[in-house]
């Protein structure tokens, strides 16, 4: 694991040229430890609403642009990924989620450019801006000096996106395994769908920087068939059957762990993070509506408003799962779970020494040369 | 009639479809239907290269009446006589199969409009701004015409006029035109659909997890998200030896385990590397 990078302070020490590879996926291990670092004076929950923040507007984003969901995903891969490296402190996380989504677009030629991303993030986060605009597709009237800045800091922060993903701009996403595994597994087409909305949702968390893309797909196929459970009958009995066996099989250690390469334990911890996230959002439905919530009601309620509530606030749909519910599942869950595994220590190299202080001094100053290298030692050849 | 003017002298410039487009979407409440009935007729009686710059047109224009529909706000668009229609969206789906039997016409002669037709018919069903089924009918009736184009050119002498022939400028012209679309409908294909909000659809609606959106049993999607996950569900194979093979590849990236292990130098992965000079 050496980087054949030392950590000498003084500029006339610095070695001419070092290495820095491309860590794809991350260890609980290691993502403690980096977060730790990140998090300063921040506390796990501030941290968190922050991420869901971030990531819900990189979905509104996203969305409103027309994305298709692989640009959408990814985008907030790199936004986990940045904040394991960068805290959260020196950034605004509009920046930060624009600048993922734009290196998002590139990776997955969806291309969009920055300004037309930005106007689209006014639109957001100003809608009653966007209301009065005149142009047929509601662009904010923004100020053309706010607007250059703005776009000037997003260009700043996407180059150490790039860094932190040692630009290798090949990416593999679960959704298609979803889909396939899904359909060899023999689920109904509808927990398939289930699954694959579930998918979304696991990007606003760590699993997919953790796992590789099936163990995503088959974990979120593990708990859609468990939130199947949580439904009130009837649902078609042939159904309901089909489901509940997809549960069964995947819930056991067995032969599908060898067709699909991923282990039970790790689809159960998998479902434990989804289902975490689905509490939270349960519990919390005020935290998942614009992030421009009025705290109170608007003075002048547009007719646009009026589709919703009287008080003018955004009324979400009525959530399908309980929180309680889903309390009681994980504790089920619990309750017969595999073994834990020993876990994979964090190793003899500090992995935040990717990028540590001594690199972002080095950033903009032109000095030596820096290899990225597309994937870790020992992973050799094909598109590595 | 103005329009009649406009449309008579569409090329294929965006500049020029913008603003028939936004002639035509003015008038619509006044005199929609007439001119529906001047572009069709334009269509019938045009050269074969301005067939499909109206069918270029069409396009644009479907996309900013959807455009135009979803910023309305909701109370207006239910007294209007736009309630359930999306302008002249619905005339190019009643209309469909008409139209693209007179840019491409049977024969030699359709033959250069046919792959953008089908390009933007393509367009039209992923982004489900004409209903998938209703394209499926009319690219089958492509299909079906152009397996047998000897047939018809021998079987049917006096059925069809005889086409001028295009000029030699015309054709770099054409070439042109045709390139400078391509690349901006391959700019637009990835852009996924945005189905006509209804009230149950608040705009707040993205602000939500996935999998807290009502899960219909329905097959006619309406959020954007489904959309996009029966097009997949299409367009994605069966898990196979390729899937085999890069998922392994995946797993060696994740589990340091997986790897070969070894010397590890830098000449062995140096094929591999991006050196960035930063001076």
């Amino acid at each position: 694991m050496d980087t054949g990078h030392s950590r000498v302070p003084s500029p006339s020490q610095l070695p001419t040229s070092f290495s820095k590879y491309h860590h794809p996926y991350f260890t609980s291990a290691e993502i403690q430890h980096l977060s730790e670092k990140q998090r300063g004076k921040l506390s796990a929950t501030q941290e968190e609403k922050s991420r869901q923040q971030a990531c819900a507007f990189i979905e509104a984003v996203g969305s409103k642009i027309g994305f298709p969901r692989k640009t959408l995903a990814t985008a907030q891969n790199l936004y986990h990924r940045f904040h394991l490296f960068f805290p959260r402190k020196d950034f605004n996380y509009h920046d930060v989620a624009l600048a993922a989504l734009y290196v998002s677009t590139k990776m997955h030629d969806t291309l969009k450019k920055p300004r037309e991303i930005l106007m689209v993030s006014y639109a957001v986060r100003f809608p009653e801006l966007a209301a009065k605009s005149k142009s047929v597709g509601g662009d904010v009237d923004m100020d053309p000096a706010t607007a250059e800045n703005d776009r000037q800091r997003v260009l700043a922060v996407e180059r150490l996106i790039l860094e932190t993903i040692c630009f290798n701009f090949t990416s593999k996403m679960p959704f298609s395994y979803v889909i396939k595994i899904g359909r060899k597994l023999q689920a109904s087409k509808k927990l398939i769908k289930c699954a694959w909305r579930l998918t979304i949702d696991s990007h606003r968390t760590l699993v997919p920087i953790m796992y590789p893309p099936n163990t995503v797909a088959l974990g979120c196929l593990y708990t859609a068939s468990l939130l199947a459970t949580l439904e009130p009958p009837p649902s078609p009995l042939a159904e309901a059957h089909t489901d509940s066996r997809v549960a069964t099989i995947l819930k056991e250690k067995g032969d599908w762990e060898r067709t699909y390469m991923a282990e039970a334990e790790d689809l159960e911890e998998i479902a434990h993070v989804v289902i975490d996230l689905l509490i939270q959002a349960a519990q919390n439905p005020s935290a998942n509506t614009s992030p421009r919530t009025p705290a109170s009601p608007s003075p002048h309620p547009s007719p646009r408003n009026q589709q919703f509530s009287s008080t003018g606030t955004p009324q979400p749909p009525p959530i399908p799962y309980k929180a309680d519910q889903l309390i009681r599942l994980k504790i089920m869950m619990r309750q017969n779970e595999h073994p834990p595994r020993p876990q994979q220590p964090l190793g003899s190299a500090d992995p935040s020494e990717l990028y540590n202080g001594n690199d972002i001094a080095m950033l903009g100053k032109n000095q030596g040369t820096v290899r990225f290298l597309f994937g870790p030692p020992g992973v050799v050849g094909q598109g590595v | 009639m103005q329009f009649l003017g406009l449309i008579r002298k569409l090329n294929a410039s965006q500049q020029s479809i913008q603003k028939v487009v936004a002639f035509a979407l003015k008038c619509f409440s006044k005199c929609g239907e007439d001119l529906w009935e001047c572009i069709i007729e334009e269509c019938q009686k045009g050269s074969i290269n301005h067939r499909i710059n109206i069918l270029y047109f069409l396009d644009s224009l479907c996309e900013t009446s959807l455009l135009a529909k979803a910023h309305q706000p909701p109370e207006q668009s239910s007294s209007s006589k736009q309630a359930n229609t999306a302008l002249y969206v619905d005339y190019v789906s009643r209309d469909l199969t008409q139209i693209v039997e007179c840019v491409v016409p049977v024969g030699r002669q359709g033959l250069p409009n046919l792959p953008s037709t089908k390009q933007i018919l393509e367009n039209w069903r992923t982004k489900r701004i004409i209903e998938p089924q209703k394209v499926d009918e009319v690219l089958l009736l492509l299909s079906s015409r152009h397996s047998a184009p000897d047939t018809i050119s021998t079987s049917a002498p006096s059925a069809a006029k005889p086409e001028p022939h295009l000029s030699r400028s015309e054709i770099f012209k054409r070439i042109e035109e045709d390139r400078e679309r391509h690349k901006r409908l391959r700019e637009r294909r990835w852009v996924q659909a945005q189905p006509h909000p209804g009230p149950a659809v608040p705009s707040s609606s993205t602000f939500v997890l996935a999998s807290f959106l009502p899960l219909s049993d329905a097959e006619n999607a309406e959020l954007a998200l489904d959309i996009e996950f029966e097009n997949e569900w299409e367009a994605t194979s069966d898990w196979n030896e390729d899937d085999v093979e890069v998922i392994a590849e995946e797993r060696e990236l994740c589990y340091p385990h997986l790897r070969r292990k070894g010397p590890v130098s830098d000449e062995e992965y140096g094929e591999q590397e991006m050196d960035i000079d930063l001076s």
